[in-house]
């Protein structure tokens, strides 16, 4: 047996003594470095983004989807529970209410937040293929390629998607969720690339990389089996990250009216409670009941992304 | 001042408490250094030696603690203070030389206000001329030019930032100076320097000084007394004298010995003098013709030419200072770094204009260790990767069970055990572990050419000689012919057939390192060898001059002309 | 500018001009790939306007050469390009004939005031509280109380702002609930305006910084977290300085780096959250603009609007990317 001579193995060697309790509090704490992805803020944003796509798909089966469509249902209803202007209280045929058009809450959000959910998942799926195959193209190629590219992001970086969106969408009027999705993913592979640039350029000078190139190892093989899968941790965070823009332009186009038309979606919904007056009207089950499933999805990837800086980078999970 | 000892550990014991239970990082320290003493800790890492230093600042680390114990410096109880009363007695009366002396400094203030602000924080706001003289004395006594306050550290060389550091430590005239590790990023012409400077100072201040280090050598010549640390406890403390010349305690005998000496005994055990593996071609195995390698304005390498020829197997040592173009020759024979002009030539080709046939053919007969072992395995895989893919690739595997055998039996060449090591993850292993991995996996390929880019210089001292002597079997006997690339000039001196010493791009001396190293003619290689810390008494650094100054002798080497002194078989190197 | 690196400016320089051309491009070629013809939107209007329109080709073609769409169209790209060079963009359509520039320069200053103020007041406090989340002296309070904030900045300022407009200005009715300033006072120089303006802008502003600071606090924080293991953190603190002065001069002074290019990045961003905010307070800016010309159609007025406001985030990137040498020293040393 050769002989260890490190920190950790003298430590090893030591017989605990008994600790209080704040030792093993301590210790417990500790003992989450072992395995990084039992993050308690990943665990808890997974869930809650399940939980809204569990709402859309258990939903579709449990309750009517008809019932989005203007005049299924009586104006105007509040929630289960509450009173309206009119005196008219909710009823359990429209648990949270219907809106000004007839339409009922829940069937709202049951087709609307997956809807939501599914743009900003699609915009960052191929804004993140873009980002990698620029991003690895950028730092292993060098030269113009690396140039051009590093500019274009950089412009583009700079250049708010919204606007050009709105400028998009006013210009061609109604279109689908994909279209939609299609035309905000060219809005974010900028941070991706950039990020995957310069992982890829401090890789490149690291010891096991050249060790694979000693090896005869192909690009190929350097870049997807050697580099890839330790961006794996960065590449979830941007993932996480451009979802997250994704979902604020989508709903942002659709408060504006722009978006999808005939398509309930949450950002549609209210932006149509701002134009009927919802709020002064006190309808605020309308805009309310969207904005909080709107918060509980950015909530969850909020925690998603915390959860995967503390599993990427462990100096931040000493702080938890 | 009263003649207190300046410092008194008694019974000190430190505790890190820890998901496995609580480890005692120091235990039952008792220690006491007296005024203008200079006393070295020296262990390795993890010995404790750190750990004691910061419980004397108050500044350890989360969640360290100090058990029990007394740290009393000169009738002052450190550990009664109060946090306010703590902060005021750091640098006014116990001064603490950091380590990373790169990164000690503030980047985005210039000097001359980082001095300030640790005399303002003791003695309150003063006239702005008064901090800059007082900033400026500071500077010049440790031989800085009084202008350099005025600019960024990153401005400034290593050795000058060090130095910055001392004056910052001895500003407010302490009681005590702790300099942790303080020359341990620097070359060795610079380590003297500073080493120098600070033994003068803290002389001319009469303070206390713990150097910490793990050197011995430097603490040879650096030191009035010895505290010898072993998995935080004390196991020797005497005077140098006592434990250089007699040390009681067999792990100080083995910090001793694990100092390569120029002459002295080797510690390799030369016994097959393997031949050279066969060879297709007739044609040198490899040639550099009139290389050169500029960055920008800077030429990193001058022309160079050589040819090696691998019938007979070598081992060529390139020594020189970082910036001498030593690694830069390194990534050149790899390929990983065109040269500005001139041609590298594998067995007639040009490394540059290789198929793909002839690039694998190439790859699999010129291999390397690097000198970071930490950085060499991909977090992602277990280490076993590192050996089978290149086996796999090169076609060296006849089947999943040959590719395990050959992984084993690699592994025990080089004194691991296969069953521990091989599934292990990178991170599960020690630094030397995976080093010697490493040379595992050259041997393993069996390439024609090996080259060795510092490949001890991050490893435990204890473990250098271990590696060092794997190395030396892949020549002696595996037939395989080594380029190896060191600062270390001791190392060189044993393992090597033929030195070539490398300064500023140009070979200034080469020939075998009986002569080169052991009587040096060029004045750059005697300045190296001047700067060597011995770690023995009788052997004064630089022969024990006082008016040793390092920018004469510089400027005297970049006038002389190379120095040849004798040729080996196989190793042609051009003459300028 | 003596100090700043020649390749450096150069570089920036490059990066802001492209910027420019490329937006200006891509905001005048979308509306050229739509199948919608201006002429017949603006005929539409006049036709709803007068019941019906008689020799309706000759007017389209008479409203074709007005608005230039008659001519090639790389003659109408570079009319439009030099056009932009001096913020002419034509006349609106649906309040013609006011010149666009005119309509931008009367909503400009509200949404830069509204900017400035609510970004500047969002980085700072941002900041302050991610440093103080790492900051080992901060109180035990502050450590708590940041991270329950920051479930706030995982929302986009248009739902922070309906809360907010919800809460204090329909429910509580502190504030008033649209607008910028009350339409019972004067615009002028007179504290009453000046006050119901402030008064006005109090809720666009907080919904815009509650929702935005935490972007700082959480970059600010990991930051921190590394530069307090820093040496030069251990050996301020070896000097025996003030933590306080720790905390300034060491710690968040190196930290704050980062987040000044990170800010530049994030105008463009910040400001598109804005508009939507302004869009929600009916308040006078650019975004109130930008959405009464989307529902009329008002293709001259949106270019205009999305040129001037990317014109604005290329700039303070630019102005940044300037600043940043005098910042970082070390960047002036690299590049010279």
């Amino acid at each position: 047996m050769p002989n260890y001579s490190t920190d950790d193995n003298a430590a090893e060697a030591e017989t605990p003594v008994s600790m209080t309790r704040a030792e093993r509090r301590q210790a417990r704490r500790i003992r989450r470095f072992d395995n990084p992805w039992m993050n308690p803020k990943l665990i808890w944003g997974v869930s809650l983004l399940m939980g809204i796509i569990a709402l859309g798909l258990i939903g579709r089966v449990l309750w009517d989807p008809e019932l989005v469509f203007t005049g299924s249902a009586p104006l105007k209803l509040p929630p289960l529970g509450f009173e309206n202007l009119r005196g008219q209280p909710g009823v359990l045929d429209h648990p949270l209410g219907t809106d000004g058009g007839g339409r009922d809450m829940l069937a709202l959000i049951i087709i609307g937040a997956p809807n939501t959910l599914f743009v900003g998942l699609l915009a960052s799926l191929i804004g993140m293929s873009i980002g990698i195959f620029l991003g690895f193209s950028a730092g292993f190629l060098g030269g113009r390629i690396d140039d051009t590219i590093r500019v274009l992001a950089d412009v583009m970086i700079t250049i708010p998607p919204l606007l050009i969106l709105v400028v998009f969408q006013s210009a061609f009027g109604d279109v689908t969720l994909t279209i939609m999705a299609l035309l905000i993913a060219g809005f974010v592979w900028q941070s991706p690339t950039r990020l995957i640039r310069a992982q890829v350029l401090s890789m490149k000078q690291s010891g096991y990389v050249q060790m694979a190139q000693l090896s005869g190892a192909s690009t190929g093989h350097i870049m997807f089996k050697e580099m890839l899968p330790n961006l794996v941790p960065y590449l979830f965070g941007s993932f996480i990250a451009s979802v997250t823009t994704s979902i604020v332009t989508a709903v942002g186009l659709e408060v504006l009216g722009l978006g999808p038309q005939r398509i309930p979606t949450l950002g549609r919904t209210i932006y149509e409670a701002i134009n009927a007056g919802a709020l002064i009207q006190n309808l605020w089950w309308w805009w309310g009941i969207p904005t909080l499933l709107l918060a509980t999805m950015f909530i969850g990837l909020l925690l998603i992304n915390l959860g995967l800086d503390e599993v990427s980078n462990p100096r931040l999970r000493k702080l938890s | 001042m009263s003649d207190k000892p300046v410092l008194t550990l008694r019974d000190l014991s430190i505790e890190f408490p820890t998901p496995k239970g609580v480890v005692q990082a120091v235990k039952n320290l008792d220690l006491t250094i007296q005024k203008g003493r200079r006393v070295g800790f020296i262990g390795e890492s993890g010995s404790g030696k750190t750990t004691t230093a910061l419980a004397v600042m108050q500044m350890l680390a989360e969640p360290g603690r100090v058990a029990s114990g007394s740290i009393d410096l000169v009738g002052t109880d450190v550990l009664a203070l109060t946090e306010e009363e703590m902060r005021k007695t750091r640098l006014s009366r116990i001064a603490y030389i950091p380590q990373g002396a790169m990164n000690s400094l503030n980047p985005v203030m210039r000097i001359e206000p980082q001095l300030w602000d640790g005399i303002i924080a003791h003695e309150g706001h003063m006239e702005r001329a008064e901090l800059k003289r007082r900033s400026d004395a500071a500077l010049t006594s440790v031989g800085l030019p009084a202008h350099t306050g005025e600019l960024f550290p990153h401005e400034l060389s290593g050795g000058m930032k060090q130095r910055v550091c001392i004056a910052l430590g001895i500003i407010l005239n302490p009681d005590l100076i702790i300099a942790d590790e303080p020359t341990s990023a620097l070359d060795v012409v610079t380590q003297r320097q500073v080493m120098q400077t600070l033994n003068d100072i803290q002389a001319q201040i009469g303070s206390g000084l713990i150097l910490i280090g793990h050197d011995m050598g430097l603490m040879a010549q650096s030191v009035d007394e010895l505290a010898v640390l072993k998995d935080g406890e004390l196991v020797e403390h005497g005077t140098v004298k006592q434990i250089i010349e007699a040390p009681k305690h067999p792990y100080t005998q083995d910090l001793i010995s694990s100092v390569p000496l120029v002459g002295g005994d080797s510690f390799l055990n030369p016994e097959r003098n393997a031949e050279a593996p066969k060879r297709d071609s007739s044609e040198p195995l490899l040639r550099f013709e009139k290389v050169r390698k500029d960055y920008g304005a800077v030429t990193a390498l001058h022309p160079m030419s050589f040819a090696l020829q691998g019938d007979t197997p070598q081992i060529i040592s390139i020594v020189g200072q970082s910036g001498s173009g030593k690694s830069t020759m390194g990534s050149i024979m790899l390929g990983f770094n065109p040269p500005s002009q001139g041609r590298v030539l594998f067995e007639g080709q040009d490394v540059a204009a290789m198929n793909a046939a002839q690039s694998l053919e190439f790859r699999k007969n010129v291999q390397a260790v690097f000198q970071d072992p930490y950085a060499c395995f991909n977090p992602f895989y277990r280490v076993n990767h590192a050996l089978k893919f290149p086996f796999k690739q090169f076609g060296l595997a006849q089947s999943e069970a040959h590719t395990q055998q050959a992984m084993e039996e690699a592994c025990d060449a080089v004194g691991l055990d296969p069953d521990l090591v091989l599934s292990r993850y990178p991170h599960q292993l020690s630094g030397g572990q995976r080093q010697r991995l490493i040379v595992a996996r050259a041997l393993m390929l069996s390439p024609k050419l090996l080259i060795a880019d510092e490949p001890v210089s991050m490893v435990d001292a204890s473990l250098r000689a271990t590696i060092l002597s794997n190395i030396y079997d892949l020549k002696d006997k595996y037939g395989i012919s080594i380029l190896y690339i060191t600062h270390d000039l001791a190392t060189a001196y044993h393992v090597s057939d033929y030195v070539m010493v490398l300064y500023k791009g140009h070979v200034v001396e080469a020939g075998p390192p009986k002569e080169v190293i052991g009587q040096p003619q060029h004045p750059y290689t005697q300045l190296l060898i001047d700067s060597i810390p011995w770690p023995d008494l009788d052997r004064a650094w630089g022969g024990g001059r006082s008016d040793w100054d390092p920018e004469t002798l510089e400027a005297e080497a970049e006038r002389a002309s190379a120095v040849y002194r004798g040729d080996v078989v196989g190793f042609e190197l051009a003459r300028v | 500018m003596g100090r700043i690196p020649r390749d450096y400016l150069v570089n920036r320089l490059v990066t802001l001009v492209l910027t420019i051309l490329i937006a200006a491009t891509i905001i005048w070629i979308i509306p050229r790939l739509s199948p919608v013809d201006p002429a017949e939107i603006a005929l539409g209007r006049m036709a709803s306007g007068a019941g019906a329109v008689a020799n309706s080709e000759e007017i389209l073609a008479q409203l074709r050469a007005n608005m230039g769409i008659d001519q090639p169209l790389i003659v109408q790209y570079f009319k439009y390009l030099t056009g932009a060079l001096v913020f002419d963009f034509g006349l609106s359509t649906a309040a013609f004939p006011t010149p666009v520039s005119t309509l931008i320069l009367n909503a400009l200053p509200w949404t830069l005031g509204l900017m400035i103020f609510s970004l500047i007041i969002t980085f700072f406090i941002g900041n302050l509280l991610g440093a103080l989340m790492v900051w080992d002296r901060s109180p035990k309070l502050v450590r708590v109380a940041i991270p329950a904030a920051m479930v706030f900045t995982s929302i986009p300022p248009i739902l922070s702002g309906l809360l907010l407009m919800w809460i204090f200005a329909a429910k509580l009715q502190w504030f008033p609930l649209t607008g910028a300033y009350s339409i019972f006072v004067e615009p002028g120089w007179t504290w009453d305006f000046v006050s119901s303006v402030l008064y006005h802008g109090f809720l666009p502003a907080l919904s815009i910084v509650i929702v935005t600071f935490g972007f700082w606090t959480l970059g600010m924080r990991g930051l921190m977290i590394t530069v307090q293991g820093e040496d030069y953190v251990k050996l301020a603190e070896a000097k025996g300085l003030r933590p306080r002065y720790i905390l300034y001069r060491y710690m968040i002074r190196n930290a704050i780096l980062p987040q000044i290019t990170a800010f530049a990045l994030k105008i463009g961003l910040l400001i598109a959250g804005q508009v939507l905010v302004e869009r929600i307070f009916a308040y006078n800016g650019m975004g109130k603009l930008l959405y009464d010309a989307i529902l009329n159609q008002d293709f001259p007025v949106i270019q205009g609007v999305s040129y001037v406001i990317i014109l604005m985030t290329a700039l303070s990137v630019f102005l940044v990317d300037l600043l940043y040498p005098f910042i970082d020293p070390r960047i002036r040393h690299e590049a010279a």
